[in-house]
C-alpha cells in the first residue's frame, strides 16, 4: 500500500483520464415494503474518473445515499451493472479501495481520538508504522493535539474531522461521504467545505460526496449528479467550471450562481 | 484552524470531592439516628414495663428508663450496639469474632461472583450466538431463578458432598446460582446492542467476526456488565450467606446469625447485619472502582 504524498504544490488535480474508477449502467435498488415496493433508485447511470470531486443532491428519497451504499457494498442492487476500480463493489470492499464518512462521526466513544484513526490500521493489519500514519492523518485535519482526548470532549465538527481523518488513514483511492456536515451548523461547514478542498487536492483521491445543500455542491464539486424523488432518479449532471483552488471568493463568482440556479431549476423539473 | 476546545473545568482536589460526596449520606444516617431513638423506646416500652411488673432484679426503675436496657431487646439500644459490637469484634483474629467471618462470607462472595461472571458471560456468548439456543435454555434459566436458594442450598450441599466437594466451595457455587443471571441476561443484550453505524464501519473495512466482536461488539457490552455485576455481587452476598444459614457451616455470617437466633441474642443479630451490610456496600464500591479502572472513557 502506497501513501499519496501529501505536497501542498501538488495542482489542481483535475479529473484524470483512463478507465472510470467508478461505472455504473442501469443501476437499480428496490426495497420491498409491507404491501408492494418502493423504487429506491431507477435506471442510474453514471460513470466517474479518477481524481473527480462528485456530489450527489436531492431531496429526501431520491436514492442519493442508497447509491452510495449501493457503491460502497452495503447494499445489494436489485438489476444493473456496478464497477468500482472495475471490480465488483463486493471485490473492491474486500480490497479496501474506500474510506466512507457517514453522517454521524460514528466514533467509538471507548477509543482516544489517536485509537479511533488507527482502527482501520489495526483491523486491516496494515503494515510498517501505524501510529506514525495515525498521527500523520491527525495532523492532516489539524488534531494532532487532541489525540488522547476521548470523542465526547471534542466539538461535532472535530469529530467529523477525526472520522474523515480515519476513512484516509488506510489511504484509499477512493472516499465516500455521506453527508458528512448535515448535522453542523453553517460556519463550521464552510470552514470543513474548504478543509476537506485542500485534503482532496493535497491527497488526490477521488471523492462521492452526498449533500442537500446546493451551495455545498457547487462550491466543492467538479461535477453535480441532480437527483430527484419518487421514484430515485438522475435528472441531470451539472459540470462545474470554476477555477481551483477554490476560496471564499469562489463564492462571490458570477457561475457559482448561474451553477446553483441550474441546479436549482433541475431539482423543480423532478417536482413537475 | 483549530475549533475551540473542550472547557477546561474546575476540579476540586479528590478528597474534597469524595467528602462531598460523602454528605448526602450523613444526613440520611443522621435522620435515621434520630428515628432510631425513638424507634428503640416506642419497641421496648411493653417488654420494659412487663419486665419491671414481673418484679425482676433490675438496675431501672420506671419503663423508660428500662426501655434501653433489655437483655434480648427487638431494637436494641445504640450503647447496646456498642457493646456487642465490641464484645462481636474482638480478639480480631479470633475465628469466633466477626472480622473472620466476614472474610469467610467475603471470600465466598468474591469466588462465587467470579465463578458468576463466568458461567454468565459464556451464556450470553452462546444466547447472542444462536437463537435456537436461547428458546431452548431461555425458559430453563428464568425457572432457575424461581427456586428458593433455601431449598436448593441443602440439596446442592448433600450432592457436591458426595465428590468430596465440602466447606468454602459449595457456598461460593450457590452464591454463583443466583448471581449468574443477571450477568447472563445484562450481556446477551449488550452483546447486541452495537451501533449499526458501526457495524457498517466493519464491513466497509471488511472486518473478520473476530474483529468485529473484540473491537465493538464486548466493549459495546462492558457498561451493561458492569450493572449486571452490581446486581450480581449483592445477590451472591445474600446466596453466600443463606447458603451457610442452611448448609452445615463452621464459619461466615450465615453460620454467626443461625447459631445467635437460636440463642435469641438480637443485639449480636444486629451487629452480624451491620456487618454483612458494610460488607455488601464495600463490595459494590469495589465493582465501581474496577469499572472506572476498565471503562476510563464514560463521562463520569
Amino acid at each position: 500500500m502506497t501513501h499519496a504524498s501529501a505536497s501542498p504544490g501538488l495542482p489542481t488535480s483535475p479529473p484524470q483520464n483512463g478507465p472510470p474508477i467508478v461505472s455504473i449502467r442501469d443501476l437499480q435498488k428496490v426495497f420491498p415494503v409491507p404491501g408492494g415496493q418502493t423504487v429506491a433508485l431507477q435506471d442510474a447511470n453514471l460513470s466517474i474518473q479518477r481524481g473527480e470531486f462528485i456530489s450527489l443532491i436531492g431531496p429526501s428519497g431520491c436514492g442519493k445515499t442508497t447509491l452510495l451504499r449501493l457503491m460502497a457494498d452495503l447494499e445489494q442492487p436489485t438489476a444493473g451493472e456496478l464497477l468500482i476500480a472495475g471490480r465488483t463493489a463486493d471485490q473492491a470492499r474486500r480490497e479496501r479501495q474506500y474510506g466512507y464518512v457517514f453522517q454521524a462521526p460514528a466514533l467509538m466513544e471507548w477509543r482516544t481520538v489517536l485509537k479511533n484513526v488507527l482502527l482501520p490500521l489495526d483491523v486491516m493489519n496494515v503494515p510498517g508504522d501505524r501510529l506514525g500514519r495515525a498521527r500523520e492523518m491527525l495532523k492532516l485535519v489539524g488534531l494532532e493535539k487532541f489525540e488522547r482526548n476521548y470523542p465526547w470532549q471534542l466539538s461535532g465538527g472535530m469529530q467529523q474531522r477525526v472520522s474523515i481523518a480515519r476513512a484516509l488513514a488506510f489511504d484509499p483511492p477512493l472516499l465516500f461521504m455521506d453527508e458528512p456536515f448535515g448535522a453542523l451548523d453553517e460556519i463550521t461547514r464552510e470552514h470543513l467545505n474548504l478543509e476537506l478542498l485542500r485534503l482532496w487536492r493535497e491527497t488526490g483521491k477521488t471523492v462521492i460526496f452526498v449533500t442537500h445543500s446546493i451551495p455545498e455542491a457547487v462550491f466543492l464539486s467538479t461535477r453535480v449528479v441532480v437527483m430527484t424523488a419518487r421514484p430515485g432518479r438522475i435528472e441531470g449532471i451539472v459540470e462545474i467550471d470554476l477555477p481551483h483552488p477554490r476560496s471564499d471568493d469562489t463564492r462571490e463568482d458570477p457561475r457559482f450562481f448561474t451553477h446553483a440556479t441550474e441546479i436549482r431549476e433541475l431539482l423543480k423539473k423532478g417536482h413537475a | 484552524m483549530l475549533e475551540p476546545g473542550p472547557a477546561v473545568t474546575a476540579t476540586r482536589p479528590p478528597w474534597l470531592a469524595w467528602l462531598a460526596g460523602l454528605g448526602p449520606m450523613l444526613i440520611v444516617a443522621l435522620i435515621a439516628a434520630a428515628l432510631y431513638w425513638s424507634l428503640m423506646l416506642a419497641a421496648n416500652l411493653g417488654p420494659a414495663a412487663r419486665t419491671l411488673a414481673s418484679g425482676a432484679e433490675l438496675d431501672c426503675r420506671t419503663a423508660l428508663a428500662c426501655a434501653s436496657q433489655l437483655r434480648n431487646p427487638v431494637v436494641p439500644a445504640p450503647a447496646q450496639l456498642a457493646q456487642g459490637f465490641a464484645r462481636l469484634s474482638t480478639p480480631v483474629t479470633s475465628p469466633l469474632a466477626l472480622p473472620y467471618n466476614v472474610g469467610v462470607t467475603a471470600g465466598e462472595t468474591v469466588l462465587g461472583l467470579v465463578l458468576a461472571t463466568v458461567t454468565g458471560l459464556g451464556l450470553a456468548l452462546l444466547l447472542v450466538a444462536s437463537r435456537s439456543f436461547e428458546r431452548a435454555t431461555l425458559p430453563w434459566l428464568v425457572a432457575s431463578q424461581t427456586v428458593p436458594v433455601v431449598a436448593i442450598a441443602p440439596m446442592l450441599a448433600v450432592l457436591l458432598g458426595q465428590y468430596g466437594v465440602q466447606g468454602f466451595l459449595p457456598k461460593a457455587i450457590i452464591a454463583a446460582y443466583i448471581a449468574f443471571f443477571p450477568i447472563a441476561i445484562g450481556m446477551s443484550r449488550g452483546l447486541r446492542s452495537a451501533d449499526p453505524l458501526h457495524l457498517d464501519l466493519m464491513r466497509t473495512y471488511h472486518a473478520s467476526g473476530a474483529q468485529t466482536f473484540g473491537l465493538l461488539r464486548f466493549p459495546v457490552s462492558l457498561p451493561y456488565l458492569f450493572t449486571a455485576l452490581k446486581v450480581s455481587v449483592t445477590a451472591a452476598l445474600v446466596g453466600s450467606i443463606v447458603a451457610e444459614i442452611s448448609t452445615i457451616s463452621f464459619s461466615g455470617l450465615g453460620k454467626m446469625l443461625a447459631e445467635n437466633s437460636r440463642a435469641s441474642d438480637t443485639v449480636a443479630l444486629w451487629v452480624i447485619m451491620g456487618y454483612g451490610a458494610l460488607l455488601g456496600v464495600t463490595l459494590v464500591a469495589l465493582v465501581n472502582a474496577l469499572e472506572r479502572w476498565v471503562t476510563p472513557w464514560s463521562r463520569r
